[in-house]
């Protein structure tokens, strides 16, 4: 999977390639708008992120030249956080944005889902049974077992195991899981996703050996089967 | 001073009053002169009039020769050295003339009855001279215009004075008010020596002034809480990272440190992002308004968020009330969500949360969250939505609430033409704010929504 980083601070730029090459996708990075546009229209690119403001070329003159001729997705990266620029970045072809600062969870999570978006043949979520190691939910029934236990779980818990075990081995940030299982779309700076956590935790953890539900600090939580 | 658009009080003032003068004495002038006038014509007709009853008289009653009617005439009008008379016979012969100035002549013309020279009727002219009536109404006319012209003169220059003398307190008040400057807003312009008229502007603009110290209070304060709230995640990030480079750790230990950083680091980016959010929010953008078919709907959706936090804190949730209108459902639930998080907190443990919702009839939608627990003291109600305002500091979860939460609330409030709300007393405590129904809001608001945008979070 290729991607175009187009950003002209170099220490951000260098923090993006590397984070984002360690997640297995090739990096093409430009600092400057020229160079940038030249790259987007050059190669074919699975999706850019494209920094707002850029000498040269700024990034929304790059995007209206290359969306006259590709359809490439592209992440918008903004430190200028009026609403009249968000809905100028949507109007003028950017597939979503994201406000500086931002962690960068949250930038591989807007990347896959646009990149799911973009080929939705990959998308493998409709089966009705999910599994880690001796836990089972049943989305049909409804029902979460352990090692032959049913887990009494409220509608709720429900929801968020069932997305721990979609994404396992994928860290989820408090936003995503907010944004995923409640709809709530917002930063919140209270402590309900923790919570949440570890009322689910104690209960398909608690009283069983093995944890499978970690605490990845300062990233989020995730669900995986880790070697003792 | 030609800046203002109606030049100097002053002139105009002093202007307007010689005008005013000037036209006054004009008028009393032409009717003294007027007077005067009709008074000397009156006289002069009367004096005419006499004469001529006197001529036509001796006239009539003369029967002597020529010689002796002359001497009678020359000896009538001895004595009256501003009459002229001449005597003349129907066929045009002079038969006695005393000669009369050419011109500023009073005359009366008539035909009298005469016994000499023989009984043919005399035409006579007798004329007044009233050059001296002339002279003295043109001495009064030339008086009267001076006086007018001088009196004019003297309100003028009265007036300019005294206007200026007037606004002399005025200028002691600019002076006074150059000496204001943002350090000295505490102080107030002294009235105590201007006039009653200027009364009102000083009351108005010391009020001003004390809505600006507050102001310029509260963002000097604001500023401050700023840079501390700030200060303590930095010093923590600082200490931390110089601790793990000190000496050579192992990876997982750094791990550690990292991450405890980056929850630091998250802590900042949330007060920014919450500070970008209100200071939007003070810049008057409004809400992006879409059609909520039902709030309670709306306050379900979020309190299933919040399940885990209220059962953890014994408390149960009941949504009482509904109401549809137009709002901006992110924002809205971000708010209801920050005021349940706030109930959560303070909520005694194994009640009810209450999120009530209620539309007055005024089209004003009511949105209150209620809980149970400590009574919030009547001083701090009003400061429960500033910013960075903890009623207790020394909370143990204070790390993840930094104070914004209830402000958000406000602003939130305020994007909706609303504002926030807050009651407690007897051990139940009531937080919530108003919202205007779009419908509720005038044309010109309505086009300002329309062309802005809220601040929907990503």
């Amino acid at each position: 999977m290729k991607l175009l980083v187009v950003e002209d601070e170099i220490k951000l730029a260098e923090y993006l390639r590397k984070g984002l090459t360690e997640e297995g996708f090739v990096v093409d990075v430009a600092h400057n708008g020229v160079d940038g546009l030249h790259l987007a229209m050059e190669f074919d690119y699975e999706l850019i992120v494209l920094d707002g403001m850029l000498p040269g070329i700024d990034g929304l003159s790059l995007l209206a030249a290359l969306r006259q001729t590709k359809q490439t997705p592209v992440l918008m990266l903004t430190a200028r956080v009026r609403v009249e620029d968000r809905v100028r970045g949507l109007q003028s072809g950017a597939d979503d944005y994201l406000v500086k600062p931002f962690a960068f969870s949250e930038l591989l999570a807007r990347i896959q889902v646009l990149l799911r978006r973009a080929q939705p043949a990959r998308e493998v979520g409709n089966a009705t049974v999910l599994g880690l190691a001796d836990l089972e939910i049943d989305l049909i029934r409804r029902k979460a077992v352990r090692a032959g236990r049913r887990l009494e779980l409220t509608a709720q818990e429900f929801s968020l195991l069932a997305l721990f075990l979609r994404r396992q081995g994928e860290v989820l940030s408090r936003t995503e899981i907010a944004e995923q299982v409640w709809d709530m779309n917002f930063d919140s700076a209270t402590n309900v996703i923790d919570v949440a956590v570890r009322r689910l935790r104690n209960k398909i953890d608690g009283p069983f050996e093995r944890t499978l539900l970690h605490t990845v600090r300062g990233m989020g939580y995730v669900l995986e089967l880790r070697e003792e | 001073m030609s800046r203002s658009g109606i030049g100097s009080l002053g002139r105009r003032l002093s202007y307007w009053l010689a005008m005013q003068s000037l036209v006054g004495l004009i008028a009393v002038c032409v009717a003294v002169y007027g007077a005067a006038q009709v008074g000397f014509e009156a006289r002069q007709a009367d004096a005419l009039q006499q004469k001529e009853a006197q001529l036509r008289h001796l006239l009539a009653e003369s029967d002597e020769d020529m010689g002796t009617l002359r001497h009678k005439l020359d000896e009538f009008f001895i004595g009256h050295a501003d009459m002229a008379l001449s005597l003349t016979r129907s066929d045009g012969s002079v038969l006695y003339v005393r000669p009369a100035p050419a011109n500023s002549v009073r005359a009366v013309r008539f035909t009298s009855p005469a016994r000499i020279p023989n009984q043919d009727p005399l035409v006579a002219l007798l004329t007044l001279d009233i050059r001296d009536d002339v002279a003295l109404l043109r001495r009064l006319g030339f008086t009267l215009a001076l006086a007018a012209l001088a009196g004019t003169l003297f309100v003028s220059v009265g007036g300019f004075l005294l206007v200026r003398r007037s606004l002399q307190p005025l200028r002691d008040l600019v002076e006074q008010t150059r000496r204001l400057a943002a350090d000295t807003l505490h102080r107030r312009l002294d009235g105590s020596a201007q006039p009653d008229e200027l009364e009102p502007l000083i009351t108005q603009f010391n009020g001003l002034l004390g809505r600006l110290e507050l102001a310029y209070e509260q963002l000097e304060g604001f500023n401050a809480d700023v840079a501390h709230e700030l200060c303590t995640p930095l010093t923590t990030l600082i200490g931390s990272t110089e601790l793990a480079l000190r000496k050579a750790r192992d990876a997982s230990e750094l791990r550690d440190v990292l991450g405890s950083n980056l929850e630091e680091l998250q802590r900042i980016a949330g007060i920014v992002h919450d500070m970008l959010f209100l200071s939007q929010a003070d810049r008057g953008v409004t809400a992006r308004r879409t059609s909520t078919p039902s709030l309670a709907a709306l306050a379900r959706q979020v309190s299933n968020y919040h399940e885990a936090s209220l059962a953890d804190a014994g408390l149960g949730l009941e949504i009482v009330g509904d109401a549809a209108g137009s709002f901006d459902t992110p924002l809205l639930q971000r708010a209801l969500s920050n005021l349940i998080s706030n109930a959560t907190r303070y909520g005694q443990r194994g009640s009810t949360v209450r999120v009530e919702i209620s539309k007055a009839s005024s089209g004003e939608v009511v949105l209150k969250v209620v809980n149970k627990g400590a009574t919030i003291g009547s001083e701090d109600l009003p400061r429960l939505f500033d910013r960075f305002y903890r009623a207790d500091p020394s909370r143990s979860d204070a790390h993840r609430n930094h104070g914004l939460g209830l402000s958000t609330v406000a602003a939130i409030a305020r994007m909706h033409g609303g504002r926030p709300l807050a009651a407690s007393s007897g051990g139940i405590s009531s937080i919530g704010m108003t919202l205007m129904d779009e419908e509720g809001l005038s044309g010109s608001v309505k086009a300002t929504c329309a062309s802005e945008s809220s601040a929907s979070p990503a």
